[in-house]
């Protein structure tokens, strides 16, 4: 394997990491107006 | 080695959860409600859902076994545990919708055997997640005991002492609540170190350049993607139980029983990659440590990562480190403080002591006092330096002989009560005998494990593919592995008795349940477990009186 591919294969995964942590904000944002929308806890 | 002072550790320790008790008071009830305190609204939405699932799954070992795989088996070591590991939460999604669709109201798996078999086979369950819940927080304290005495001056109890009560003294007003709350900002913590920290600790090391200069130093089974090695001593161990862990896991039951019903998947499908990303992530720093040529400190690899992050890091970076950790172990010891407290609750009060008809305050009080003395225990037994971790592989290794019994009990009408514990008894039975190697493995002896190790292997493909794709390929796939895996296992398994006694469980299990089954008619109406497993306490204090929710917020103003 290349440098290249070996510092992909590194670094992926925090990049990954900042992927999952963007998707779960918009989630919780999404939990939250929905919570205000029906009243619910 | 480079250390945090006193102060700053107080500071970052007391900060961290002096944090987390505002986020647990802010849902804090005066009157909590005992399903509530189990399960939540049972409708959690998809954020704070998969947040918590990740949380909970990383715990502190998590980093270091991850990063102990990668400096050990090289390239692919840190995938052979992060990656089995995230399976773990992907494959139970399917069989957590069927527990959902049978007991819409459930609050644990055994309490869901009670109901379809009866006490023994609900305690046999219940009994095995007391146990790892119990094995698991003890994990988590010594981790925190480990880190303060690496990273600081203060001493190993110390940490635990703090990490105990802490986490204790967020969990036990609001339970699982408190857990789910918490774990959104847990987690948060947790990614930003590890994004920060990975490729700082590489670049350190020389970014790119350490390939070329490290790579050498690798020997051919380290330097290969498909290394056999890695496979067959951490990743073919990791792969068998992952269905393990997570029937055998109260913490995961729970989360599909509070999620919202149709955001299962999703949930759980975010939290498989979200756990994956994390682990592997951080199981790289082994992988590097290893190319730039680190000697773990006293020879142990449970050391490396705090001792990567002391010598390549500036100081605010190992104060991230330091949270990133205590998120970890707090986020999980939070969770089995709130599944023990469900198990203890719901099994062996309101199931047994109580007989189905348990009085909600009491109920609610047995619930903390457990969280209180499982509290207790974790600490002093994580101050007495065990070897904790072995006995947690034991455990989840056991867990196999349970497997088969519990989800064959929630699909197939024919699954007796005999069926399902002479099948765990066997398989517990035989999982003993192969694991200390009571018998002499060789002849026929061995021959007779392997086979029946064979079987087990097939077992474990069969009900994956189950769970995704129905019974016709379950049985397909399970019967081509079988035979696939035969020429591979008949004459050498017997060499890997770690390997070979968990496939035993399975296979045990699998053959008696199976046959015990047949020989009897009894047939089974699934309908009547939704009928059996119903909520505890029917008024919600939390929804039917606003005001008095918002008037005391605050538990400890009462």
């Amino acid at each position: 394997m290349s440098s290249f591919a070996l510092t992909a294969y590194v670094l992926i995964w925090p990049v990954l990491a900042t992927m999952v942590l963007t998707v779960l904000c918009i989630g919780l944002v999404r939990d939250i107006r929905t919570a205000r929308r029906t009243g619910n806890d | 080695m480079f250390q945090l002072s006193t102060t700053t550790v107080v500071l970052l320790l007391f900060g961290f959860y002096g944090l987390t008790f505002l986020m647990a008071l802010r849902i804090g009830a005066k009157k909590e409600n005992v399903d509530g305190y189990m399960v939540a609204n049972g409708a959690i939405g998809f954020g704070m859902s998969a947040a918590s699932m990740t949380a909970t799954w990383i715990w502190a070992a998590s980093f270091y076994a991850a990063a102990s795989s990668g400096y050990k088996y090289g390239l692919s070591g840190a995938l052979h545990y992060g990656f089995w590991g995230a399976l773990m939460i992907l494959f139970i999604y399917p069989f957590g919708k069927r527990f959902r669709e049978l007991a819409p109201q459930a609050h644990t798996l055994a309490e869901i055997m009670h109901a379809r078999h009866g006490r023994s086979s609900q305690m046999i369950l219940a009994g095995s997640n007391i146990v790892g819940s119990i094995i698991s927080l003890m994990v988590n304290f010594t981790a925190a005991g480990a880190l303060v005495a690496v990273l600081s001056p203060l001493s190993f109890i110390h940490g635990v002492l703090i990490a105990g009560f802490g986490v204790l003294s967020y969990t036990l007003w609001s339970g699982f609540r408190s857990s789910v709350m918490t774990d959104f900002g847990q987690l948060m913590a947790m990614i930003l170190a590890a994004v920060i920290i990975i490729p700082m600790i590489f670049f350190t090391l020389g970014g790119p350049q350490l390939f070329t200069e490290g790579m050498p130093r690798l020997n051919l089974e380290q330097a290969s993607f498909f290394s056999k090695t890695a496979f067959l001593e951490q990743g073919a161990p990791f792969f068998v139980a992952v269905l393990a862990y997570a029937i055998g896991n109260q913490t995961i039951a729970q989360r599909l029983f509070a999620v919202r019903e149709d955001l299962i998947k999703p949930t759980f499908i975010t939290a498989t990659v979200g756990y994956g990303a994390i682990v592997i992530g951080l199981g790289m720093l082994g992988f590097l440590a290893l190319l730039a040529g680190v000697q773990p400190m006293d020879g142990d690899l449970n050391n490396l990562i705090p001792q990567m992050a002391a010598t390549y890091l500036p100081p605010f970076a190992v104060g991230l480190l330091f949270i990133m950790v205590i998120g970890s172990l707090s986020s999980t010891a939070d969770s089995d403080l709130a599944a023990l407290s469900a198990l203890v609750m719901t099994d062996i009060y309101g199931k047994n002591l109580a007989r189905g008809r348990p009085n909600p305050t009491t109920m609610l009080w047995v619930g903390r006092l457990t969280m209180i003395t499982a509290t207790l225990i974790g600490v002093i037994f994580a101050s007495m330096k065990l070897d904790i971790l072995s006995m947690l592989i034991f455990v989840g290794a056991l867990w196999g002989a349970i497997v088969f019994p519990v989800i064959a009990s929630l699909f197939w009408n024919r699954v007796t009560n005999t069926a399902f514990t002479s099948a765990v008894a066997v398989a517990f039975l035989m999982f003993v005998v192969t694991r200390f190697e009571l018998v002499s493995l060789h002849g026929a002896m061995a021959l007779f494990f392997e086979l029946l190790a064979t079987l087990g292997g097939g077992v474990v493909i069969g009900l994956m593919a189950f769970g995704f794709f129905g019974r016709t390929a379950g049985l397909a796939l399970g019967i081509v592995a079988t035979l696939v895996l035969a020429p591979f296992a008949i004459g050498h398994l017997r060499d890997y008795a770690v390997l070979l006694s968990s496939l035993t469980a399975y296979g045990a299990s699998a053959v008696v349940c199976t046959g015990v089954s047949l020989l009897s008619n009894e047939r089974f109406d699934f309908e009547r477990i939704g009928e059996r497993v119903v909520a505890f306490q029917h008024s919600d204090n939390n929804e039917s009186n606003p005001e008095e929710k918002e008037i005391n917020a605050c538990p400890v103003s009462l």
